[in-house]
């Protein structure tokens, strides 16, 4: 699965721990999800989508092999 | 996800505390065969040793307890260190410490499958109590490994 997290984050003027903060995880998880290396849970992509005000399929996208 | 079976974080510094000590009077033990003359004691047991003396369950031995309270402290040490939240606990740290735990117990099998085929005779014994503490210890190892690299790669990016 794909993200488009950092786009959405500068697009809201958002640092990473801003962001983890507004959603309570670890600033680590959201560089993870950053890198693709880390498919969040149902539950945070749908909190972090609603930070950005948008629905989750224009922040998280599936990839051809998923 | 917040996992129930966790411990809280201030728990941590606590294991770390006991677990440090008891790992290097642990590495004494094995190193130089340490042994503290004034735990000499009788103790409780339910199981008597079936090789030397009188077979009797739910007596009282005597025994030396310096590996007894060095394992205990250590295995207490390892659970607190392993099995409290991180500070920031959540989901993906979840996972870490699952993946972790999988990853400990293959490694630690794999080397024991190694130890089988290689070590025989009371020279395995060793083998065996080194093994009663190693699935812990690599959990623990790899776990706080992988939270290192990724606090790395995160103070890295901006």
């Amino acid at each position: 699965m794909k993200n488009n997290i950092k786009v959405e984050r500068a697009i809201n003027g958002l640092t990473q721990e801003e962001l983890a903060n507004k959603v309570s995880v670890s600033r680590q998880t959201i560089n993870a999800m950053e890198a693709n290396k880390y498919v969040p849970s149902t539950v945070l992509a749908l909190k972090i989508a609603k930070v950005f005000n948008k629905f989750v399929e224009d922040v998280f996208f599936l990839e051809e092999d998923d | 996800m917040p996992h129930k079976l966790l411990l809280p974080n201030k728990y941590k510094r606590i294991g770390w505390i006991i677990f440090i000590p008891s790992f290097i009077l642990g590495l004494c033990i094995i190193i130089f065969g340490f042994e503290s003359s004034w735990l000499n004691a009788k103790v409780f047991s339910i199981f008597p040793s079936q090789i030397f003396g009188d077979k009797k369950f739910f007596s009282t031995i005597p025994v030396n307890l310096t590996n007894t309270i060095v394992g205990t402290m250590f295995i207490i040490g390892c659970l607190l260190v392993g099995f409290t939240k991180e500070k920031n606990e959540d989901e993906y740290i979840a996972g870490i410490r699952l993946s972790s735990l999988l990853w400990a117990v293959f490694v630690n099998y794999l080397l024991l499958l190694l130890a089988f085929i290689l070590i025989y005779d009371t020279a395995f014994l060793n083998v065996m109590i080194y093994n009663m503490f190693t699935v812990l210890l690599i959990f623990i190892l790899r776990f706080n490994y992988i939270l290192y690299k990724n606090a790395k790669s995160v103070s890295n990016e901006k």
